[in-house]
C-alpha cells in the first residue's frame, strides 16, 4: 500500500471518529435538552396540581364563587399541560397518565361537590357527610397527584444525570479510539516512513564515502520503496561510470608514468652521445688542431656547436615537460620583484648594453612562484634578446586596467614580429626569426603559454615588425590546480 | 690498509664518458689512479673484494667514488644505498656525476647519502671545468676522518 493511501486512510478514520464524537455530543445535547424540558413540564404540572389543591381546599372551606372559578381555570391549565405533546419514556408516560386520571377524577368529584350545594336544599346530615367524604377523597387524590408529580420531577432529574453520564462515556470512548488510531498511525509512520528514510540517509552517506557496493534492496511497494530502488539504480550507474573513470584514470597514470620515464630517458640517454660528439671533437681540435686545415677545424667547431645546441634543445624540452608536470603551489607572488631580479641578472651578463627598464613596482598576483618566475624569465629573455639591435632599448613591465580586472604586460621596442604569424607564436620549436638574427630554440613562449594555461590565465601578444612586441596576461581566480583538485576529489570520493 | 694511493673509483658504463672523464682528469692535472668499473654490482664487488675482485682483500678503499646513476644491473641509487648501509663504506665520499637534471634524481641521491651531485654538461670545456673543481675539492681540499 502506498504511503499516500495510508495517510489518506488514517485521515479518513480520524475524521470519521471526530464526526462520530461530534454527532454523539449533539445527540446527547438534544437528550439533555429534552430531559430538561420534561423536568420543566413536570415542575409546571406539579405547580398546577398544587394550585388546584389550594383552590379546591379553599372552595370546600368557604364555598366562594371566586374559588370555584379559580378551580375551573386551574383545571384548564392542567388539561393544557397534560395535552402538550412531550416525548417521555414508558415509566414517565405511565405516571403522567395516572396523574391525568387522578386529576380528572378529582375534577369530577369537585363538580359533584359543586352540584350538591349546601345552600340550595335543607340542611341534611347525610348530604353533609357525603360532601365531607367527597372533599376528603378529592384532597387525598390531589395529595397522591402531588406525590406522583414529585416522582416525575425526580425521574426527569435522574434521566438528565444518566444522559450526562452517557455523553461523558461516549466522548471518552471516542477520544480513546482516536488516541489508539493516532498511536497506530504514528507507529506505522515510524515503521514505513522514518525507518526507510534513516536507511536512505545512511545509504547516501555510505555512497558519498565511496562505498559503491552499498544497496538498499528494499522490497516495499510504497513511494519510499520507489525512491530506494531509484537510489540503488543511481548507485549502480555511478559505480559503473566510476569504474570506467578509474580504468581511464589508471590508463592516464600509466601514460603519465611512461611519459615521465620517457623524459627521464631523454634526460639521461640523449645527452651522452652529444657529450661524446662535443668532447671528442674538442679532443681532435686540441690534439690534432695543428695538423688540420681551417675547413676541418671549422667542421669540428660546427659539430660542437650542433651538439651544444641540441643539448640546449633537450634541456628546454625537458623544461617544458617539467612546467606541465609540476604541481602548482598557489601563493602571493611579487611580479615586480621577480622582474627586477631578472633585469639585474640580464644587465650584469651584458653590461655593455644600454637598456632602459621600466618596471611598475608592487605588482602582486596569486600563482605558483616558480612557474611564474620561469614564464617571466622567458618573456624578459625574449625582450632582452629582441632589443639587442635597437639603439634606445626600452623594456616595460606593468599593469593595464580593463573591465575584466587588471591585465599585466611585458613590452619591448625591439624587432617585433608580423602578427600574421602569431598563430605559430606559442608552439614549441616555432620561430619567427632566423637563428642567425636572433639565436633561440623556440621553446620559450611555449613554456610561457603552458605556465599561463596551468594557472588558467590567458596570454595574448601584440606586435609589429620593427616596433616591438607586447605580451599580455590576464590572471583569473580559477586555476588549473583547483580544477585538478576538484577532479581528484571527485575520483577519490 | 694502505691509505696513500688516493684512488678514484669511477663507476660508469658508457666507454665514451669514461674516455672523456679520463681526459678531463688529465687536463685538470689530477694524477690520482683511477679504477673504472662498468656497473653497480662490479662497484660493490670491487669495494668489498668479492667475485672478480676477490684478490683485492685487504687492499685500500678508494678515496673518492664518482658514480653515474644510470647503470646496468644495479643502478647508482642502489649502489649508494648499499654503501651507506655498510659501516666500511658508510662515510666514503661519493659524488654523483650524471646527465640527469631531474629534480627527483637530485633528491634521491642526497637522501641516499651522496656527498655531491654534479651534472655532466654537454660542452666539454664546461665538463673539464666541473671535473677539475670536483677533483680539487674532494681530493685536495676536503678533510676526511681517518679510519
Amino acid at each position: 500500500m502506498k504511503i499516500s493511501s495510508k495517510a489518506r486512510l488514517a485521515a479518513t478514520l480520524l475524521l470519521g471518529a471526530m464526526v462520530l464524537i461530534a454527532t454523539s455530543i449533539g445527540w446527547a445535547y438534544a437528550q439533555v435538552r429534552a430531559a430538561v424540558a420534561e423536568q420543566q413540564r413536570c415542575v409546571e404540572i406539579a405547580g398546577a396540581l398544587n394550585n388546584m389543591r389550594m383552590v379546591t381546599f379553599e372552595y370546600l372551606l368557604n364555598r366562594r364563587e371566586r374559588a370555584r372559578l379559580q378551580e375551573q381555570a386551574a383545571w384548564q391549565r392542567l388539561e393544557q399541560l397534560f395535552a402538550a405533546p412531550v416525548p417521555l419514556d414508558a415509566t414517565a408516560a405511565g405516571i403522567l397518565a395516572n396523574l391525568r386520571g387522578q386529576g380528572e377524577a378529582g375534577h369530577r368529584l369537585f363538580s359533584e361537590v359543586d352540584a350538591a350545594k349546601p345552600g340550595t336544599s335543607a340542611v341534611d346530615e347525610v348530604q353533609r357527610r357525603f360532601e365531607a367524604q367527597l372533599s376528603s377523597r378529592i384532597l387525598i387524590l390531589q395529595q397522591n397527584s402531588l406525590v406522583g408529580a414529585e416522582q416525575l420531577i425526580d425521574d426527569a432529574g435522574e434521566r438528565i444525570g444518566a444522559t450526562q453520564r452517557r455523553v461523558v462515556l461516549i466522548t471518552a470512548t471516542g477520544l480513546a479510539a482516536m488516541a489508539i488510531l493516532i498511536g497506530v498511525a504514528a507507529w506505522r509512520f515510524l515503521r514505513d516512513v522514518l525507518a526507510p528514510i534513516s536507511r536512505l540517509e545512511l545509504a547516501t552517506r555510505e555512497v558519498a564515502a565511496g562505498n559503491w557496493s552499498f544497496e538498499l534492496d528494499t522490497g516495499s511497494a510504497d513511494e519510499l520503496g520507489d525512491v530506494a530502488r531509484h537510489f540503488d539504480a543511481m548507485t549502480r550507474a555511478l559505480r559503473d561510470s566510476f569504474g570506467r573513470l578509474e580504468v581511464s584514470n589508471r590508463d592516464l597514470v600509466a601514460l603519465n608514468k611512461e611519459l615521465e620515464s620517457f623524459s627521464y630517458s631523454v634526460s639521461h640517454d640523449l645527452r651522452s652521445p652529444l657529450r661524446s660528439m662535443d668532447g671528442f671533437s674538442l679532443a681532435l681540435l686540441e690534439d690534432y688542431g695543428d695538423k688540420l686545415d681551417e675547413q676541418a677545424r671549422d667542421s669540428l667547431q660546427r659539430i660542437r656547436g650542433a651538439s651544444q645546441r641540441m643539448g640546449r634543445l633537450i634541456d628546454e624540452l625537458l623544461g617544458l615537460a617539467r612546467v606541465t608536470r609540476a604541481e602548482l603551489k598557489i601563493q602571493e607572488v611579487d611580479l615586480s620583484a621577480i622582474a627586477e631580479e631578472i633585469a639585474a641578472t640580464l644587465t650584469r651578463a651584458q653590461p655593455e648594453r644600454r637598456v632602459r627598464w621600466d618596471i611598475e613596482p608592487g605588482i602582486v598576483v596569486r600563482g605558483d612562484q616558480q612557474l611564474i618566475s620561469i614564464a617571466l624569465q622567458n618573456l624578459l629573455d625574449n625582450a632582452w634578446k629582441f632589443t639587442s639591435k635597437v639603439g634606445e632599448a626600452v623594456i616595460r613591465v606593468g599593469t593595464r586596467h580593463e573591465d575584466g580586472g587588471p591585465v599585466y604586460f611585458v613590452a619591448d621596442n625591439g624587432a617585433g614580429f608580423d602578427m600574421a604569424y602569431s598563430s605559430r607564436l606559442f608552439g614549441a620549436f616555432q620561430r619567427l626569426h632566423h637563428e642567425t638574427d636572433f639565436p633561440g630554440t623556440g621553446v620559450g613562449l611555449a613554456i610561457v603559454q603552458r605556465v599561463m594555461h596551468r594557472h588558467g590565465w590567458s596570454l595574448q601578444a601584440d606586435a609589429a615588425i620593427g616596433r616591438g612586441a607586447t605580451f599580455y596576461f590576464h590572471p583569473t581566480e580559477r586555476t588549473e590546480r583547483e580544477d585538478d583538485r576538484r577532479e581528484q576529489d571527485h575520483l577519490a570520493g | 690498509m694502505i691509505e696513500e694511493s688516493k684512488t678514484i673509483l669511477l663507476v660508469e658504463d658508457n666507454p665514451d664518458d669514461v674516455a672523456l672523464t679520463m681526459r678531463a682528469f688529465k687536463r685538470s692535472h689530477l694524477m690520482n689512479p683511477v679504477v673504472v668499473v662498468r656497473d653497480g654490482v662490479d662497484a660493490l664487488d670491487y669495494l668489498y673484494a668479492r667475485g672478480e675482485y676477490a684478490d683485492r682483500a685487504g687492499a685500500a678503499l678508494p678515496t673518492l667514488i664518482i658514480l653515474d646513476l644510470k647503470l646496468p644491473r644495479l643502478d647508482g641509487l642502489g649502489v649508494l644505498k648499499a654503501l651507506r648501509a655498510d659501516p666500511r663504506t658508510a662515510l666514503l665520499p661519493t659524488v654523483v656525476l650524471t646527465s640527469s637534471k631531474e629534480q627527483q634524481d637530485l633528491v634521491d641521491s642526497y637522501s641516499f647519502g651522496a656527498n655531491s651531485y654534479v651534472r655532466k654538461p654537454v660542452d666539454f670545456v664546461e665538463f673539464v671545468e666541473a671535473v677539475k673543481v670536483l677533483g680539487l675539492y674532494w681530493l685536495a681540499l676536503n678533510q676526511f676522518p681517518s679510519r
